[in-house]
């Protein structure tokens, strides 16, 4: 498979001091679904704008469908498209009306930006009400008018910025089902971010865990679930004796201690460890006031490569304060 | 300029489609020429002498004209920069600056849809001056040659300051810092100009201040086609000075605004 996009030693250094994106590498072939998960300001949106042409890298390069980032700026905002994060529509403006003005500004030819925006409505169930005011639909219609707006253009690669972020779970499931059709319908690349590990497991292809800036890891979703080599048993203790206790435990290839008195412990399968780890507490006198047992998921994946929990519902009231706050 | 004619084009939607902007562009005009002409009626006071003092004008409102189609001109202009802020609140702007299209059709739309509203509001200004009482009078004729001048002024008068405001809020995020500034400046702009009063009737360091104000090259040329019709060679020279000048900072600032917004505009 051939590369849609090729990331060489990308930065973002803003004001000479924060360091959004850092020296990231990365090689998405063409026609999948690739997911960059992380949680708000690990960089993601940054690196979507430096890929659209909205900002300018501090150095590196990167090339879109072939086409050089610091060279042929216009070419590849010509040939992307970009659902950004927040509502970028005009609310004044009917549905119909937003995606002719995306069409001229792309300079589709008139007869067939009509078609083509017709289609588009339909796909997204738009068309009924396709001459209201944007401002007069709900959140998930005017996510859905943001997703189309991307696809004026017949681009080849479209960016998906958080194209979920702050909406139900049924306007969510919704959404997805759209994004997997214009994958079918127009076999184009698609660079999806988000904080939301079901949606990224749902959707991308594959994958690359983004923090502070940096590519952590990346590959499948089952990829990266199999790099944890087997599952994960967390217990909740209530002091340092029992915590010192614990770290002797022989039969875990990694303990740690997380936050909280809370120790974290891969094993290579839990269904055989956890009668011999019943027998340790007890004769060990540890009675942990919470037992858990995880298979591989891409939470845990998550927190064995960042050393944090992806953290979506207090994510979800931090942006829902910012928007507020605007 | 790709995007520069749908990005006007959607600019004076959102403009006509707003109840409250789309009547307060029509009823702001008729304030102007009938209250403030009326109010400010200094001429009475004249008398027979009125034409002396008002360079030639039979009475304030024929004389105040090309003061206020200048001032329809300067304070539609320096509003023209608020609606680039609101885009960039909206978020509007960020779709713009992803668009392939030159980044200055961004701003320059908005300079193009402040000209067109500006326009509209000069023919109903001119419309109630004809029709009021006691309103316009155009004793000497216009030709067509007058009729470009008083356009090309005010054309100029919106370009000089709906960029300058436009540079401004290229790189603001702020209203109040436009609103601040627009405040502080477009009084000074009017009253230290030939806009509403002759330089006779000003203290002589304000005329003097008011010789440099761009304001008062546009009112003034303005005045003079309308007052005078055929206009004799000194007087057509000073129009030419005022006029050239109106043109020099015209250009200076469109294409300061093009270097400006198409380096600087962030979203």
């Amino acid at each position: 498979m051939d590369n849609s996009i090729e990331i060489e030693n990308l930065t973002k250094i803003y004001s000479g001091r924060v360091t959004a994106v850092d020296n990231v590498s990365l090689k998405i072939g063409r026609g999948m679904i690739y997911g960059l998960l992380g949680q708000n300001g690990a960089g993601k949106s940054t690196l979507i704008k430096i890929l659209t042409g909205v900002l300018k890298p501090t150095s590196g390069t990167a090339r879109i469908a072939g086409n050089d980032l610091n060279k042929d700026s216009l070419k590849i905002r010509r040939i992307t498209g970009v659902v950004p994060q927040d509502l970028t529509t005009d609310g004044d403006l009917s549905g119909r009306e937003n995606l002719k003005l995306v069409a001229e500004l792309y300079d589709v030819p008139k007869k067939e930006a009509e078609e083509r925006i017709e289609v588009l409505l339909k796909m997204v169930d738009l068309y009924d009400v396709r001459n209201r005011h944007a401002s007069a639909y709900s959140g998930g219609m005017r996510k859905r008018l943001e997703l189309v707006c991307g696809l004026v253009n017949t681009p080849e690669v479209l960016f998906l910025d958080e194209p979920t972020l702050g909406l139900d779970v049924t306007t969510r499931e919704n959404l997805w089902s759209y994004i997997r059709s214009i994958q079918k319908e127009f076999k184009i690349t698609i660079i999806l971010t988000t904080h939301y590990l079901d949606e990224v497991d749902s959707l991308a292809d594959k994958l690359s865990i983004i923090d502070h800036g940096k590519i952590i890891i990346s590959g499948t979703s089952e990829e990266l679930k199999k790099s944890l080599n087997g599952d994960i048993i967390t217990l909740k203790l209530k002091n340092d004796d029992e915590i010192n206790k614990i770290g002797e435990f022989k039969n875990a290839t990694e303990i740690k201690l997380m936050e909280n008195k809370e120790i974290r412990m891969k094993v290579s399968n839990s269904d055989e460890i956890l009668p011999v780890l019943m027998k340790y507490l007890s004769d060990n006198s540890i009675s942990p006031e919470s037992i858990n047992i995880r298979k591989p998921s891409l939470d845990e994946v998550f927190i064995e490569y960042t050393g944090r929990n992806i953290n979506a519902e207090q994510e979800n009231k931090d942006y829902a304060k910012f928007m507020r706050a605007r | 300029m790709g995007g520069l004619i749908p990005l006007t084009v959607r600019d004076l939607k959102r403009w006509y489609r707003n109840p409250v902007s789309a009547v307060v562009g029509v009823i702001q005009p008729i304030f102007w020429i009938v209250l403030f002409g009326s109010a400010f009626d200094i001429a009475k006071f004249a008398g027979a002498n009125t034409p002396a003092i008002f360079e030639g004008a039979p009475d304030y409102i024929t004389y105040l004209m090309g003061g206020i189609l200048t001032i329809i001109g300067l304070f539609t202009g320096m509003f023209s920069g608020i609606n680039i802020i609101w885009d960039r609140r909206l978020g509007i702007l960020q779709r713009l600056l992803m668009a392939p299209i030159n980044r200055a059709s961004i701003v320059f739309s908005r300079i193009l849809s402040s000209v067109v509203r500006i326009f509209i509001q000069v023919a109903i200004l001119f419309g109630i001056a004809f029709v009021m009482p006691n309103g316009l009078k155009i004793v000497n004729g216009i030709s067509i040659i007058d009729v470009v001048i008083l356009i090309s002024a005010v054309l100029m008068i919106s370009f000089i300051f709906s960029s300058l405001f436009s540079i401004i809020a290229v790189r603001t995020t702020k209203m109040e810092t436009v609103f601040g500034i627009v405040n502080l400046i477009n009084l000074p702009l009017m009253f230290a100009s030939y806009a509403m009063f002759p330089p006779d009737l000003m203290a002589t360091w304000l005329s003097n201040v008011a010789k440099y104000n761009p304001v008062s090259w546009s009112s003034q040329s303005i005045r003079m086609v309308l007052i005078h019709g055929s206009l004799t060679s000194s007087e057509a020279h000073t129009v030419l000075i005022y006029m050239l000048g109106l043109l020099a900072l015209s250009v200076f600032m469109l294409v300061m605004t093009y270097i400006v917004s198409n380096r600087e505009i962030r979203e």
